[in-house]
């Protein structure tokens, strides 16, 4: 199943069909989004209007760590299939899993202020994230260290598994370590604590940025393919120059 | 099994010809045990209470200073591709070389570390405890330094990009030897508890970083 995407030329056509409905699936909902989280929720009766930090900071911190786990999964089909398309899915994840980390981190801190009176502490939740961007950041520096182009994705799958390997022990010596966050509140086997009206903004909100993301990582991924693709071309012509 | 023991007797002969031995990374310790009560300030309390995380954090940076010369020499003068044609499988002869290089040159360490406990205020029984927490991290962090110094072996700045892609993972170690300290400093028995941790995430990175460092090398090979 895996090798049908394998192949370039069909990636190609699916990523050129993927690209503008994931982004106009992005728009709209994000649209809807911020219309339901700025304006249609009510504010929180403890945390005010601060609560609407939310709607970015939770659907951040998810996709923060689904996109880990998706380039891990991606770092293992390249290094088991060699599939050439699964090493340009992981490498074009990265920065974009990066960047929801630290926007995880960003509106944590702005949120924090108001509620807890500080921007950061130590907690468990909050250095977990902080090393989540810190594994993004030491699998990115990998890659742009190690010019030969197989060897920089050879090594970085690598990376990729023993820090997917590594997660859970990360987290489980960061909770022993400390521990001011509130505990899970919408993944739950008693059904979500969170308040419908205020659910559906962060449900609208979170497929908003996952279309966002997964626009992102297509586009990223395409134009890989392509720069991929001339380089070759370039290389072949002054071959036969 | 002979040349296994070759492998690690080479490692530990070349960690005295090369570099000193254990002199780099001892005295590497040393500095960085005697310049953070110059930042952290003299105060008795203070020191003892930072003590432990500061030595088992000193520890682990002087454990990643040799993580690029393990293998990035190996990589540039092209005695990796001679051990990947010995009968010798990889992973053992990746765990060999880097547990030499380990004891030949961070013995010091945890004895470095019972002084410099010392020296911050810790009672004895708690330096003593702070300094088997570093000699059952170190393997697990040599191993992890390793596995980072196989990646990024002939990178340009390996050393910059090791200590990034090292320091995540070593954590769970940091967080279980600086715990065992704090506890025996604080007369708490979950000194005991953090001991044990310390072992275990030292015998995980045993069990999977030589099949991690394996992989790595046969990857810069291709």
């Amino acid at each position: 199943m895996i090798s049908g995407y394998a192949n370039p030329e069909r990636f190609d056509r699916i990523a050129r069909a993927a690209i503008p409905v994931c982004g106009a699936l992005a728009v709209l909902l994000l649209g809807i989004g911020i219309y339901l989280s700025l304006f249609a929720s009510p504010p929180d009766y403890q945390q005010g209007e601060t609560v609407r930090i939310m709607y970015v900071h939770v659907p951040s911190a998810w996709l923060g760590l689904g996109l880990y786990l998706g380039m891990g999964a991606a770092s293992f089909v390249y290094f088991v299939w060699r599939h050439a398309v699964a090493d340009v899915a992981a490498a074009a994840i990265a920065p974009i899993g990066a960047v929801f980390a630290a926007l995880c981190l960003a509106t944590g801190a702005l949120w924090g202020q108001p509620t807890w009176g500080t921007w950061w502490v130590w907690d468990a939740r909050l250095t977990s994230m902080l090393i989540q961007l810190l594994l993004y950041l030491g699998y990115m520096g990998l890659r742009a260290a190690l010019e030969d182009e197989g060897q920089a994705a050879r090594a970085g799958a690598i990376l990729a598994m023993a820090g997917l390997i590594n997660l859970p022990i990360v987290k489980f010596s960061v909770d022993w370590w400390a521990s001011l966050h509130q505990p899970a509140s919408v993944f739950r086997l008693d059904g979500p604590t969170i308040h419908a009206s205020q659910l559906a903004p962060l449900l609208v909100m979170a497929l908003g940025l996952s279309f966002l993301a997964a626009w992102l990582v297509f586009y990223r991924m395409r134009s890989a393919m392509i720069a991929r693709r001339a380089f070759a071309l370039r290389r072949a012509r002054e071959a036969r120059a | 099994m002979s040349a296994a023991l070759a492998v690690l007797a080479r490692e530990a002969r070349l960690a005295f010809a090369g570099g000193g031995g254990p002199a780099g990374p001892a005295a590497f310790f040393l500095a960085a045990l005697t310049l953070a009560p110059l930042a952290i300030g003299p105060a008795g309390a203070t020191l003892a209470a930072a003590g432990p995380g500061v030595i088992a954090f000193a520890a682990l940076l002087a454990v990643l200073q040799g993580a690029e010369r393990l293998f990035g020499e190996d990589v540039a003068d092209g005695s990796l591709e001679l051990y990947a044609l010995s009968p010798l499988p990889l992973p053992v002869i990746a765990l060999m070389k880097t547990l030499g290089a380990a004891f030949a040159a961070l013995w010091p360490l945890p004895v470095i570390g019972f002084f410099g406990g010392a020296a911050y205020g810790l009672s004895v029984s708690a330096a003593l405890t702070l300094a088997a927490a570093l000699a059952l991290a170190l393997p697990g962090l040599a191993l992890i330094a390793g596995f980072a110094g196989a990646l990024a072996a002939g990178a340009r700045r390996a050393g910059l990009v090791i200590a990034l892609i090292a320091a995540p993972l070593q954590i769970p170690l940091l967080v279980f030897a600086a715990a065992a300290g704090r506890a025996a400093f604080d007369g708490d028995e979950r000194a005991l508890a953090n001991l044990i941790l310390c072992a275990a995430a030292s015998l995980f990175a045993l069990a999977l970083a030589p099949f991690g460092i394996a992989a790595a090398l046969r990857a810069r090979m291709e």
